[in-house]
Protein backbone atom coordinates (compact mmCIF):
# COMPACT_ATOMS: atom_id res chain seq x y z
CA UNK A 1 0.00 0.00 0.00
CA UNK A 2 1.47 3.25 -0.98
CA UNK A 3 2.06 5.89 1.63
CA UNK A 4 -0.35 8.37 0.12
CA UNK A 5 -3.05 5.78 -0.48
CA UNK A 6 -5.96 7.99 0.44
CA UNK A 7 -4.51 11.26 -0.76
CA UNK A 8 -7.44 12.35 -2.87
CA UNK A 9 -5.88 13.60 -6.10
CA UNK A 10 -9.34 13.79 -7.65
CA UNK A 11 -10.34 16.58 -5.25
CA UNK A 12 -7.64 18.79 -6.68
CA UNK A 13 -8.65 17.92 -10.24
CA UNK A 14 -12.36 18.47 -9.53
CA UNK A 15 -11.67 21.94 -8.19
CA UNK A 16 -9.13 22.92 -10.83
CA UNK A 17 -11.34 25.76 -12.05
CA UNK A 18 -11.68 27.42 -8.65
CA UNK A 19 -8.05 26.84 -7.78
CA UNK A 20 -6.70 28.26 -11.02
CA UNK A 21 -8.94 31.31 -10.58
CA UNK A 22 -7.41 31.71 -7.14
CA UNK A 23 -3.87 31.36 -8.49
CA UNK A 24 -4.68 33.90 -11.17
CA UNK A 25 -5.90 36.45 -8.60
CA UNK A 26 -2.78 35.85 -6.51
CA UNK A 27 -0.61 36.43 -9.58
CA UNK A 28 -2.52 39.59 -10.57
CA UNK A 29 -2.27 41.13 -7.11
CA UNK A 30 1.41 40.14 -6.80
CA UNK A 31 2.23 41.59 -10.22
CA UNK A 32 0.59 44.94 -9.46
CA UNK A 33 2.25 44.93 -6.06
CA UNK A 34 5.70 44.22 -7.50
CA UNK A 35 5.44 46.92 -10.17
CA UNK A 36 3.98 49.46 -7.72
CA UNK A 37 6.59 48.66 -5.08
CA UNK A 38 9.34 49.18 -7.65
CA UNK A 39 8.00 52.59 -8.68
CA UNK A 40 7.57 53.74 -5.06
CA UNK A 41 10.92 52.26 -4.11
CA UNK A 42 12.87 54.02 -6.87
CA UNK A 43 11.14 57.38 -6.33
CA UNK A 44 11.38 57.44 -2.53
CA UNK A 45 14.77 55.72 -2.56
CA UNK A 46 16.06 58.62 -4.67
CA UNK A 47 14.46 61.12 -2.29
CA UNK A 48 16.11 59.41 0.70
CA UNK A 49 19.52 59.00 -0.95
CA UNK A 50 19.61 62.64 -2.07
CA UNK A 51 18.25 63.90 1.26
CA UNK A 52 15.73 66.22 -0.37
CA UNK A 53 14.47 68.33 2.54
CA UNK A 54 10.96 67.71 3.92
CA UNK A 55 10.30 64.90 1.40
CA UNK A 56 13.05 62.75 2.89
CA UNK A 57 11.57 63.11 6.39
CA UNK A 58 8.11 62.19 5.10
CA UNK A 59 9.54 59.18 3.25
CA UNK A 60 11.39 58.08 6.41
CA UNK A 61 8.18 58.34 8.45
CA UNK A 62 6.31 56.25 5.84
CA UNK A 63 9.01 53.58 5.86
CA UNK A 64 9.15 53.38 9.66
CA UNK A 65 5.38 53.21 10.10
CA UNK A 66 5.02 50.43 7.53
CA UNK A 67 8.01 48.45 8.78
CA UNK A 68 7.02 48.65 12.45
CA UNK A 69 3.36 47.72 12.20
CA UNK A 70 1.94 44.34 11.18
CA UNK A 71 0.79 44.13 7.56
CA UNK A 72 -2.43 42.46 8.68
CA UNK A 73 -3.27 45.61 10.68
CA UNK A 74 -2.52 47.70 7.58
CA UNK A 75 -4.89 45.54 5.53
CA UNK A 76 -7.63 45.91 8.16
CA UNK A 77 -7.01 49.65 8.28
CA UNK A 78 -7.54 49.97 4.54
CA UNK A 79 -10.49 47.60 4.38
CA UNK A 80 -12.39 48.40 7.60
CA UNK A 81 -10.93 51.73 8.69
CA UNK A 82 -10.75 53.95 5.61
CA UNK A 83 -14.46 53.64 4.61
CA UNK A 84 -15.30 55.36 7.92
CA UNK A 85 -13.43 58.45 6.72
CA UNK A 86 -15.10 58.77 3.36
CA UNK A 87 -17.34 56.68 1.13
CA UNK A 88 -14.89 57.07 -1.70
CA UNK A 89 -12.35 55.13 0.32
CA UNK A 90 -14.51 52.01 0.49
CA UNK A 91 -12.44 49.62 -1.60
CA UNK A 92 -13.23 46.18 -2.96
CA UNK A 93 -11.19 43.18 -1.83
CA UNK A 94 -9.11 43.28 -4.99
CA UNK A 95 -8.26 46.98 -4.67
CA UNK A 96 -7.47 46.58 -0.97
CA UNK A 97 -5.25 43.62 -1.80
CA UNK A 98 -3.02 45.31 -4.35
CA UNK A 99 -3.04 48.60 -2.47
CA UNK A 100 -1.88 46.94 0.75
CA UNK A 101 0.95 44.94 -0.80
CA UNK A 102 2.06 47.92 -2.91
CA UNK A 103 2.27 50.21 0.11
CA UNK A 104 4.02 47.50 2.13
CA UNK A 105 6.47 46.53 -0.61
CA UNK A 106 7.11 50.20 -1.45
CA UNK A 107 8.35 50.87 2.08
CA UNK A 108 10.78 47.95 2.03
CA UNK A 109 11.90 48.78 -1.50
CA UNK A 110 12.58 52.40 -0.51
CA UNK A 111 15.22 51.10 1.90
CA UNK A 112 16.59 48.66 -0.71
CA UNK A 113 16.97 51.33 -3.38
CA UNK A 114 18.24 53.94 -0.92
CA UNK A 115 21.06 51.58 0.05
CA UNK A 116 21.73 50.87 -3.64
CA UNK A 117 21.82 54.53 -4.65
CA UNK A 118 24.03 55.46 -1.72
CA UNK A 119 26.48 52.74 -2.73
CA UNK A 120 27.13 54.51 -6.06
CA UNK A 121 30.46 56.31 -5.59
CA UNK A 122 30.06 60.07 -5.38
CA UNK A 123 32.70 60.66 -8.06
CA UNK A 124 30.51 58.87 -10.63
CA UNK A 125 27.72 61.37 -10.08
CA UNK A 126 30.23 64.18 -10.05
CA UNK A 127 31.50 62.98 -13.42
CA UNK A 128 27.95 62.97 -14.79
CA UNK A 129 27.41 66.55 -13.65
CA UNK A 130 30.82 67.56 -15.03
CA UNK A 131 29.77 66.18 -18.42
CA UNK A 132 26.88 68.62 -18.40
CA UNK A 133 24.03 66.27 -17.47
CA UNK A 134 21.31 67.87 -15.42
CA UNK A 135 20.76 66.50 -11.89
CA UNK A 136 17.75 64.50 -13.09
CA UNK A 137 19.63 63.16 -16.11
CA UNK A 138 22.54 62.19 -13.87
CA UNK A 139 20.12 60.24 -11.70
CA UNK A 140 18.52 58.37 -14.61
CA UNK A 141 21.75 57.76 -16.52
CA UNK A 142 24.25 57.16 -13.72
CA UNK A 143 22.77 56.57 -10.27
CA UNK A 144 19.75 54.48 -11.29
CA UNK A 145 21.55 52.04 -13.63
CA UNK A 146 24.40 51.49 -11.18
CA UNK A 147 22.50 51.71 -7.88
CA UNK A 148 19.60 49.69 -9.28
CA UNK A 149 21.93 46.81 -10.05
CA UNK A 150 23.33 46.93 -6.52
CA UNK A 151 19.80 46.97 -5.05
CA UNK A 152 18.53 44.10 -7.22
CA UNK A 153 19.36 41.13 -4.91
CA UNK A 154 17.69 42.74 -1.88
CA UNK A 155 14.60 43.72 -3.87
CA UNK A 156 14.19 40.05 -4.81
CA UNK A 157 13.45 39.23 -1.16
CA UNK A 158 10.89 42.03 -1.02
CA UNK A 159 9.15 40.81 -4.18
CA UNK A 160 8.90 37.26 -2.85
CA UNK A 161 7.49 38.64 0.40
CA UNK A 162 4.98 40.76 -1.52
CA UNK A 163 3.76 37.60 -3.26
CA UNK A 164 3.62 35.66 0.03
CA UNK A 165 1.77 38.50 1.75
CA UNK A 166 -1.08 38.32 -0.76
CA UNK A 167 -2.09 35.18 1.16
CA UNK A 168 -3.13 37.44 4.06
CA UNK A 169 -6.03 38.77 1.97
CA UNK A 170 -7.88 35.65 3.14
CA UNK A 171 -8.59 37.74 6.25
CA UNK A 172 -10.78 40.19 4.31
CA UNK A 173 -12.49 37.46 2.31
CA UNK A 174 -10.69 38.12 -0.97
CA UNK A 175 -10.63 34.83 -2.84
CA UNK A 176 -6.99 34.52 -3.75
CA UNK A 177 -5.24 31.16 -3.62
CA UNK A 178 -5.32 30.59 0.15
CA UNK A 179 -8.86 31.92 0.56
CA UNK A 180 -10.10 29.78 -2.33
CA UNK A 181 -8.60 26.65 -0.84
CA UNK A 182 -10.21 27.38 2.53
CA UNK A 183 -13.60 27.83 0.87
CA UNK A 184 -13.21 24.52 -0.96
CA UNK A 185 -12.14 22.56 2.11
CA UNK A 186 -14.98 24.13 4.08
CA UNK A 187 -17.34 22.10 1.93
CA UNK A 188 -15.41 18.87 1.37
CA UNK A 189 -13.12 18.65 4.44
CA UNK A 190 -10.13 17.87 2.23
CA UNK A 191 -7.80 20.18 4.17
CA UNK A 192 -4.68 18.10 3.60
CA UNK A 193 -5.03 17.97 -0.18
CA UNK A 194 -6.03 21.62 -0.52
CA UNK A 195 -3.32 23.05 1.72
CA UNK A 196 -0.66 20.83 0.14
CA UNK A 197 -1.68 22.10 -3.30
CA UNK A 198 -1.63 25.67 -2.06
CA UNK A 199 1.76 25.22 -0.37
CA UNK A 200 3.36 23.71 -3.47
CA UNK A 201 1.92 26.51 -5.62
CA UNK A 202 3.37 29.19 -3.34
CA UNK A 203 6.77 27.51 -3.40
CA UNK A 204 6.67 27.37 -7.20
CA UNK A 205 5.66 31.04 -7.38
CA UNK A 206 8.38 32.07 -4.91
CA UNK A 207 11.03 30.13 -6.82
CA UNK A 208 9.80 31.60 -10.13
CA UNK A 209 10.20 35.12 -8.79
CA UNK A 210 13.66 34.56 -7.33
CA UNK A 211 14.72 32.58 -10.42
CA UNK A 212 13.48 35.32 -12.72
CA UNK A 213 15.26 37.95 -10.69
CA UNK A 214 18.48 35.95 -10.82
CA UNK A 215 18.18 35.76 -14.61
CA UNK A 216 17.60 39.51 -14.73
CA UNK A 217 20.62 40.07 -12.49
CA UNK A 218 22.79 37.99 -14.80
CA UNK A 219 21.49 39.75 -17.91
CA UNK A 220 22.14 43.16 -16.42
CA UNK A 221 25.55 42.37 -14.98
CA UNK A 222 28.48 43.99 -16.75
CA UNK A 223 30.59 41.95 -19.11
CA UNK A 224 33.77 42.10 -17.08
CA UNK A 225 31.97 41.28 -13.83
CA UNK A 226 30.47 38.09 -15.25
CA UNK B 1 23.04 65.17 -7.10
CA UNK B 2 25.21 67.21 -4.85
CA UNK B 3 24.71 66.18 -1.29
CA UNK B 4 23.01 68.74 0.84
CA UNK B 5 24.65 69.30 4.20
CA UNK B 6 23.27 66.91 6.80
CA UNK B 7 22.75 69.67 9.36
CA UNK B 8 19.90 71.31 7.46
CA UNK B 9 18.04 68.02 7.32
CA UNK B 10 18.60 67.42 11.01
CA UNK B 11 17.05 70.78 11.78
CA UNK B 12 14.11 70.05 9.49
CA UNK B 13 13.64 66.62 11.11
CA UNK B 14 13.57 68.12 14.59
CA UNK B 15 11.18 70.90 13.52
CA UNK B 16 8.82 68.44 11.83
CA UNK B 17 8.89 66.10 14.83
CA UNK B 18 8.19 68.98 17.24
CA UNK B 19 5.35 70.21 15.03
CA UNK B 20 3.87 66.71 14.97
CA UNK B 21 4.10 66.44 18.75
CA UNK B 22 2.70 69.96 19.24
CA UNK B 23 -0.36 69.07 17.19
CA UNK B 24 -0.62 65.41 18.12
CA UNK B 25 -0.33 65.46 21.89
CA UNK B 26 -3.07 68.07 22.55
CA UNK B 27 -5.30 66.32 20.01
CA UNK B 28 -4.75 62.92 21.61
CA UNK B 29 -5.27 64.43 25.08
CA UNK B 30 -8.53 66.00 23.96
CA UNK B 31 -9.62 62.70 22.38
CA UNK B 32 -8.75 60.84 25.59
CA UNK B 33 -10.58 63.34 27.79
CA UNK B 34 -13.74 63.07 25.71
CA UNK B 35 -13.55 59.32 25.23
CA UNK B 36 -16.85 57.44 25.05
CA UNK B 37 -17.78 55.09 27.93
CA UNK B 38 -16.99 51.95 25.93
CA UNK B 39 -13.33 52.89 25.48
CA UNK B 40 -12.02 51.93 28.94
CA UNK B 41 -13.24 48.31 28.99
CA UNK B 42 -12.16 47.81 25.37
CA UNK B 43 -8.71 49.23 26.07
CA UNK B 44 -8.41 47.03 29.15
CA UNK B 45 -9.29 43.99 27.05
CA UNK B 46 -6.79 44.88 24.31
CA UNK B 47 -3.91 45.46 26.72
CA UNK B 48 -4.53 42.88 29.41
CA UNK B 49 -5.84 40.04 27.24
CA UNK B 50 -4.64 40.71 23.70
CA UNK B 51 -1.20 42.18 24.27
CA UNK B 52 -0.41 39.56 26.91
CA UNK B 53 -1.27 36.77 24.47
CA UNK B 54 0.75 38.41 21.69
CA UNK B 55 3.84 38.87 23.85
CA UNK B 56 3.57 35.34 25.28
CA UNK B 57 3.37 33.87 21.78
CA UNK B 58 6.22 36.09 20.54
CA UNK B 59 8.44 35.09 23.49
CA UNK B 60 7.87 31.35 23.09
CA UNK B 61 8.25 31.53 19.31
CA UNK B 62 11.35 33.68 19.55
CA UNK B 63 13.13 31.36 21.97
CA UNK B 64 12.06 28.24 20.06
CA UNK B 65 13.14 29.72 16.72
CA UNK B 66 16.50 30.81 18.14
CA UNK B 67 17.32 27.42 19.72
CA UNK B 68 16.24 25.30 16.74
CA UNK B 69 17.65 27.74 14.18
CA UNK B 70 21.08 28.01 15.85
CA UNK B 71 21.31 24.22 16.11
CA UNK B 72 20.28 23.55 12.51
CA UNK B 73 22.41 26.37 11.14
CA UNK B 74 25.50 25.08 12.95
CA UNK B 75 24.81 21.47 11.98
CA UNK B 76 24.55 22.58 8.36
CA UNK B 77 28.26 23.47 8.35
CA UNK B 78 29.20 19.79 8.88
CA UNK B 79 30.28 18.31 5.58
CA UNK B 80 27.85 15.40 5.59
CA UNK B 81 25.52 15.26 2.65
CA UNK B 82 22.30 13.78 4.14
CA UNK B 83 22.08 16.31 7.00
CA UNK B 84 22.89 19.15 4.62
CA UNK B 85 20.14 18.13 2.21
CA UNK B 86 17.62 17.74 5.04
CA UNK B 87 18.45 21.10 6.63
CA UNK B 88 18.48 22.87 3.26
CA UNK B 89 15.02 21.38 2.52
CA UNK B 90 13.78 22.53 5.95
CA UNK B 91 15.05 26.06 5.37
CA UNK B 92 13.69 26.34 1.82
CA UNK B 93 10.30 24.88 2.76
CA UNK B 94 9.50 26.99 5.82
CA UNK B 95 11.00 30.19 4.40
CA UNK B 96 9.20 29.70 1.11
CA UNK B 97 5.69 29.13 2.48
CA UNK B 98 3.61 32.11 3.57
CA UNK B 99 3.19 31.96 7.36
CA UNK B 100 -0.59 31.81 6.99
CA UNK B 101 -0.27 28.61 4.97
CA UNK B 102 2.15 27.10 7.51
CA UNK B 103 -0.20 27.89 10.38
CA UNK B 104 -3.21 26.58 8.42
CA UNK B 105 -1.30 23.39 7.60
CA UNK B 106 -0.62 22.76 11.27
CA UNK B 107 -4.04 23.77 12.50
CA UNK B 108 -6.30 22.32 9.79
CA UNK B 109 -4.33 19.71 7.88
CA UNK B 110 -2.11 18.15 10.57
CA UNK B 111 -5.00 16.76 12.68
CA UNK B 112 -6.50 15.24 9.52
CA UNK B 113 -3.32 13.50 8.42
CA UNK B 114 -4.55 10.14 9.73
CA UNK B 115 -7.44 10.28 7.26
CA UNK B 116 -5.06 10.81 4.37
CA UNK B 117 -2.00 8.76 5.16
CA UNK B 118 -2.57 5.27 6.56
CA UNK B 119 -0.77 4.14 9.76
CA UNK B 120 -0.51 7.70 11.09
CA UNK B 121 -2.08 7.69 14.55
CA UNK B 122 -4.99 9.99 15.15
CA UNK B 123 -3.68 13.29 16.44
CA UNK B 124 -6.12 15.27 18.45
CA UNK B 125 -6.32 18.78 17.11
CA UNK B 126 -3.95 21.35 18.54
CA UNK B 127 -5.18 24.43 20.31
CA UNK B 128 -5.00 27.54 18.16
CA UNK B 129 -2.30 29.06 20.35
CA UNK B 130 -0.07 25.99 20.09
CA UNK B 131 -0.61 25.60 16.35
CA UNK B 132 0.24 29.24 15.71
CA UNK B 133 3.32 29.05 17.94
CA UNK B 134 4.58 25.94 16.14
CA UNK B 135 4.00 27.68 12.80
CA UNK B 136 5.95 30.74 13.88
CA UNK B 137 8.77 28.56 15.24
CA UNK B 138 9.05 26.66 11.95
CA UNK B 139 9.26 29.89 9.96
CA UNK B 140 11.50 31.70 12.45
CA UNK B 141 13.91 28.79 12.93
CA UNK B 142 14.35 28.54 9.15
CA UNK B 143 15.30 32.24 9.08
CA UNK B 144 17.69 31.85 12.03
CA UNK B 145 19.24 28.71 10.51
CA UNK B 146 19.97 30.55 7.26
CA UNK B 147 21.56 33.48 9.12
CA UNK B 148 23.54 31.16 11.43
CA UNK B 149 24.89 29.17 8.50
CA UNK B 150 26.32 32.33 6.98
CA UNK B 151 27.71 33.60 10.27
CA UNK B 152 29.36 30.30 11.24
CA UNK B 153 30.87 29.86 7.77
CA UNK B 154 32.34 33.34 8.03
CA UNK B 155 34.52 32.27 10.99
CA UNK B 156 37.96 31.37 9.73
CA UNK B 157 39.31 27.85 9.67
CA UNK B 158 42.18 28.74 12.01
CA UNK B 159 39.68 29.32 14.82
CA UNK B 160 38.41 25.76 14.43
CA UNK B 161 41.94 24.39 14.36
CA UNK B 162 43.07 26.40 17.37
CA UNK B 163 40.06 25.27 19.37
CA UNK B 164 40.65 21.67 18.33
CA UNK B 165 44.30 21.97 19.34
CA UNK B 166 43.19 23.11 22.79
CA UNK B 167 41.29 19.86 23.13
CA UNK B 168 37.72 21.02 22.48
CA UNK B 169 35.38 18.48 20.92
CA UNK B 170 32.98 19.43 18.13
CA UNK B 171 30.26 20.63 20.51
CA UNK B 172 32.62 22.48 22.85
CA UNK B 173 34.42 24.08 19.94
CA UNK B 174 31.19 25.47 18.55
CA UNK B 175 29.58 26.48 21.85
CA UNK B 176 32.67 28.15 23.37
CA UNK B 177 34.66 29.37 20.38
CA UNK B 178 32.79 29.59 17.08
CA UNK B 179 29.27 30.69 18.04
CA UNK B 180 30.39 33.51 20.39
CA UNK B 181 32.33 34.97 17.45
CA UNK B 182 29.49 34.35 15.02
CA UNK B 183 27.16 36.15 17.45
CA UNK B 184 28.59 39.50 16.37
CA UNK B 185 27.25 38.96 12.88
CA UNK B 186 24.15 37.19 14.08
CA UNK B 187 22.80 39.67 16.61
CA UNK B 188 21.47 42.40 14.25
CA UNK B 189 19.41 40.01 12.06
CA UNK B 190 18.18 38.23 15.22
CA UNK B 191 16.78 41.48 16.64
CA UNK B 192 15.18 42.17 13.25
CA UNK B 193 13.67 38.71 13.29
CA UNK B 194 12.23 39.29 16.76
CA UNK B 195 10.42 42.35 15.41
CA UNK B 196 9.06 40.24 12.56
CA UNK B 197 7.92 37.51 14.96
CA UNK B 198 6.12 40.05 17.16
CA UNK B 199 4.31 41.44 14.12
CA UNK B 200 3.55 38.06 12.61
CA UNK B 201 1.78 36.88 15.76
CA UNK B 202 -1.17 38.86 14.38
CA UNK B 203 -1.50 36.22 11.64
CA UNK B 204 -2.42 33.73 14.36
CA UNK B 205 -5.65 35.69 14.76
CA UNK B 206 -6.84 34.07 11.52
CA UNK B 207 -7.20 30.73 13.33
CA UNK B 208 -8.80 32.43 16.31
CA UNK B 209 -6.13 33.13 18.91
CA UNK B 210 -6.88 36.18 21.02
CA UNK B 211 -3.93 38.35 20.04
CA UNK B 212 -3.99 42.16 20.16
CA UNK B 213 -5.31 42.69 16.65
CA UNK B 214 -7.92 39.95 16.91
CA UNK B 215 -9.16 41.27 20.28
CA UNK B 216 -9.45 44.76 18.77
CA UNK B 217 -11.33 43.32 15.80
CA UNK B 218 -13.75 41.41 17.98
CA UNK B 219 -14.30 44.52 20.08
CA UNK B 220 -15.05 46.60 17.01
CA UNK B 221 -17.52 43.97 15.76
CA UNK B 222 -19.22 43.89 19.15
CA UNK B 223 -19.38 47.69 19.21
CA UNK B 224 -20.89 47.74 15.74
CA UNK B 225 -23.54 45.34 17.02
CA UNK B 226 -24.21 47.23 20.25
CA UNK B 227 -23.87 50.87 19.25
CA UNK B 228 -24.67 50.61 15.56
CA UNK B 229 -21.58 52.51 14.46
CA UNK B 230 -18.18 51.16 13.59
CA UNK B 231 -15.12 52.21 15.56
CA UNK B 232 -12.72 50.09 13.52
CA UNK B 233 -10.54 53.02 12.48
CA UNK B 234 -9.71 54.15 16.03
CA UNK B 235 -9.17 50.62 17.31
CA UNK B 236 -6.92 49.51 14.42
CA UNK B 237 -4.86 52.72 14.72
CA UNK B 238 -4.56 52.07 18.45
CA UNK B 239 -3.27 48.55 17.81
CA UNK B 240 -0.84 49.85 15.17
CA UNK B 241 0.43 52.40 17.69
CA UNK B 242 1.03 49.62 20.24
CA UNK B 243 3.06 47.65 17.71
CA UNK B 244 4.97 50.74 16.65
CA UNK B 245 5.93 51.58 20.23
CA UNK B 246 7.25 48.04 20.72
CA UNK B 247 8.93 47.57 17.33
CA UNK B 248 10.48 50.95 16.64
CA UNK B 249 13.08 50.84 19.45
CA UNK B 250 13.95 47.29 18.42
CA UNK B 251 14.49 48.19 14.75
CA UNK B 252 16.64 51.12 15.87
CA UNK B 253 18.59 48.74 18.11
CA UNK B 254 19.09 46.35 15.18
CA UNK B 255 20.37 49.19 12.99
CA UNK B 256 22.70 50.37 15.79
CA UNK B 257 24.07 46.85 16.37
CA UNK B 258 24.58 46.43 12.64
CA UNK B 259 26.70 49.56 12.59
CA UNK B 260 28.62 48.75 15.76
CA UNK B 261 29.24 45.03 15.39
CA UNK B 262 29.85 44.51 11.70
Amino acid sequence: MSLLASFDWATIWDNRRLLSDGVWRTIQVSAIGIVGATVIGIALGAVRANRIPVLTQLAAAYVEVIRNTPILAQIYLIFYGLPLLSQHLAFTGFTTAWLAVTIWGGAFNTENFRAGFEAVPFRFREAGLALGFSRLATFFRVTLPLGGRIALPSTTNTYVSVMKNTSLMTAIGFQELTGTSRSISASNFRDVEMLTTVGVTYLVLAWSISGGMRLLERRLSFEDAR
Amino acid sequence: MIRRPRDLNHVISVVMLLALLAVGIPWLWHKYQSRPPWWDPVQHQIIHVGLKETLRMAAISGIGAAVIGLTLGTLFTIRFRPTRILIRAYIELWRGLPIVVTIFLIYFAFPRLDETIPYVPNISSLAAFQAATVGLILWGSAQVAEATRGAVQSIRKEQHEAAAALGFGWVGRHVYVILPQAARRLLPPMVGLLVNIIQNTTIAGLIGTGDVLEVANRSSERLLFLTGSSHALALILYVMAIFFVISFPLTRLAAYLEKRLT
